[in-house]
């Protein structure tokens, strides 16, 4: 039975190893320019490290990873400072589709938005797990690293199918492993334990239905006690105060996406 | 005192025949039904020094045999031979189930268990090096046991509903009391010291519909002991046999809760009757890289037990099988649900 198993799977599996292979090598055309450094919090050769990173990972998704960044204490609605800048961007490189990280050094507000197909393949769910990876980065100003991470963690991200969990255990490797290296473990050992032969007596096998009978059988109800519980509304937990779940920009665009401050 | 089944054709010696039930001849082929076999027919000599050692009635060589074989062949004429004073008085067994797998079909159904060990060694699967079969008459003691429980717990119904936001759980408590009395026929145990008990007790069950009342010919033929224990020294061994049964069974009475918790347990177990039985058991000795390892197979059902030789190459095949398909199913659905591999 095995080895059937094992002549057709590794064809299977080559097949889907094709199929991924196919899809990822389609490359799209993307913009030019993702890195807005209006605050100046990155040097320019971190620049051009992100420039390389996000292109990259923009050609894959056809969806543009954007920074934006600034230090205006001004900016009272973070979201709005967004929503402003993606509408020119989008007018100008016509192209729609965006994750776009959005940092002010002076309020400490970080946004991350997910545009067009974005809004899908990066929804609140995911955007609040993203934000939840790159808390730490932002606390420690290391504005670069927070980027770079944002960009890697959500491209990963959206390869998932949208709506599902993309931190999910089962999706874990080592998880998968351990489950095949336990469930091998186990069938072969109650193999093993089996091979001397089973005791196949079952407690029916000497049992004298005529002459065994139940002389009392008592259920008396005694008390009942009842417990309440509020149930607690989901929440991802983590510092910082946070909010959003999206919205839509002055010109219109619709968008997914989560706040926090750091 | 040896026993000898002459037959009325031609005086040969006869032997039980597990196909037909019979008491059947080799030589002539005079098959002879065993309640309605003929004195006459039946030879016994006494020996004038009494017990201990024994002369074949058909070659007159002295019968080498440890104390408690019953029945035998004579190692110089191979004559069916049964040592009838070994089962008289205390030692006579009440019942028999008598042996229906003759020593081909032994061997045949020996051989095709050995092809359905997956984790043997493929050399071990040929079956070919089987060194003895040996048919034998192991001793058992059959207990009718007597149970009684009185059993008290406390349980619980548990429901959980929401409303709004607020879970509810509702637990019901209940007081349960049970009084068994339980019945269990002919509860085996081998009171044999020479057989593994793990072993005898694999063996089982055997078909009592085919227990017949115990008379010498069916041992004619076929290996006999005699029993080392007696049914004293063997009733803790059933009577931890039949606890779980009882357990099981009062488990069964109270079913339909959450949770039970057993505040008070009492069970008492006594036996009722006992009967001596002999059940048939091939013994199969078989060579396997210089070493012998013995199996047994129940004489009646041809259910095979004992130690296969495994082999660690088997063994890594199937695990390396098992997980990568494991892996690979899970692979697939990560695919399918999540539409990433890795």
């Amino acid at each position: 039975m095995v080895k059937k198993v094992n002549f057709k799977a590794p064809l299977l599996f080559c097949l889907m190893l094709f199929l991924l292979f196919i899809s990822s090598s389609t490359a799209f055309a993307v913009a030019d320019r993702h890195i807005y450094d209006e605050g100046n919090l990155l040097s320019d050769s971190e620049i051009a490290e992100l420039e390389a990173v996000a292109a990259e990972h923009s050609r894959k998704h056809d969806v543009d990873f954007l920074l934006l960044t600034s230090d205006d204490p001004e900016i009272f609605f973070i979201t709005n400072f967004m929503g402003d800048f993606f509408d020119d961007w989008a007018e100008e490189n016509n192209q729609e589709n965006a994750v776009l990280l959005t940092i002010n050094s002076a309020t400490r507000d970080v946004y991350l938005a997910g545009f067009g197909t974005a809004q899908r393949s990066l929804d609140n769910q995911r955007v609040e797990l993203v934000l939840d990876r790159i808390m730490n980065e932002m606390r420690a100003n290391d504005f670069d690293a927070a980027f770079h991470k944002t960009v890697t963690t959500a491209s990963r991200y959206m390869e998932f199918r949208p709506g599902v969990n993309p931190e999910h255990i089962f999706f874990k490797n080592w998880f998968q492993i351990l489950i095949a290296v336990l469930l091998g473990a186990l069938i072969v050992g109650i193999m093993i334990y089996n091979s001397g032969g089973r005791i196949t007596t079952t407690a029916r096998t000497y049992f004298d239905d005529q002459n065994s009978k139940v002389i009392t059988k008592k259920d008396v109800f005694r008390n009942k006690t009842v417990t309440r519980r509020k149930v607690q509304k989901q929440s991802s937990g983590g510092g910082g105060s946070f909010g959003g779940g999206g919205g839509s920009t002055g010109g219109g665009r619709s968008f997914s996406g989560g706040w926090r401050k750091f | 005192m040896v026993t000898h089944y002459k037959c009325p054709n031609c005086g040969s010696d006869m032997s039980f025949d597990s196909e037909s039930g019979h008491l059947s001849c080799p030589s002539c082929g005079r098959q002879d039904e065993i309640e309605s076999f003929p004195e006459e027919n039946i030879i016994k000599e006494f020996d004038s020094e009494e017990v201990k050692e024994y002369h074949c009635e058909n070659c007159g060589a002295i019968i080498l045999t440890d104390a408690n074989t019953t029945a035998t062949n004579c190692s110089f004429c191979s004559a069916p031979v049964v040592l009838s004073d070994r089962l008289t008085g205390e030692f006579a067994p009440s019942k028999v189930v008598p042996f229906k797998i003759s020593k081909d079909e032994a061997v045949a159904a020996f051989r095709a268990w050995t092809k359905k060990g997956r984790l043997s060694p493929t050399s071990f699967k040929s079956g070919e090096r089987i060194k003895k079969m040996t048919g034998m008459y192991v001793p058992f003691w059959l207990y009718d046991i007597e149970g009684s429980a009185n059993v008290t717990a406390l349980a619980t119904k548990v429901r959980t509903y929401t409303r709004g936001d607020t879970v509810y759980t509702e637990t019901d408590f209940y007081d349960i009391h049970r009084e068994l009395d339980l019945r269990y026929l002919k509860v085996p145990a081998d009171a044999s010291e020479k057989m593994d008990d793990e072993l005898m007790d694999k063996l089982e069950p055997y078909d009592y519909g085919e227990l017949k009342d115990f008379k010498m010919p069916y041992l004619a033929g076929y290996l006999a002991e005699k029993y080392d224990y007696d049914d004293e020294a063997m009733f803790s061994r059933v009577e931890s046999k039949v606890l779980p049964y009882i357990d099981s069974y009062i488990s069964s009475t109270v079913s339909g809760y959450s949770t039970v918790n057993y505040s008070n347990k009492n069970i008492h177990t006594q036996k009722k009757n006992v009967h001596y039985a002999l059940f048939p058991v091939w013994m199969v000795y078989y060579d396997f890289e210089k070493k012998e390892h013995t199996f047994a197979m129940n004489g009646q059902t041809g259910k095979v037990v004992g130690k296969p030789p495994i082999s660690g190459f088997k063994v890594a095949g199937w695990f390396t099988g098992i997980a990568a398909s494991a892996l690979l199913a899970m692979k697939a659905v990560s695919f399918i649900w999540g539409g990433v591999l890795w």
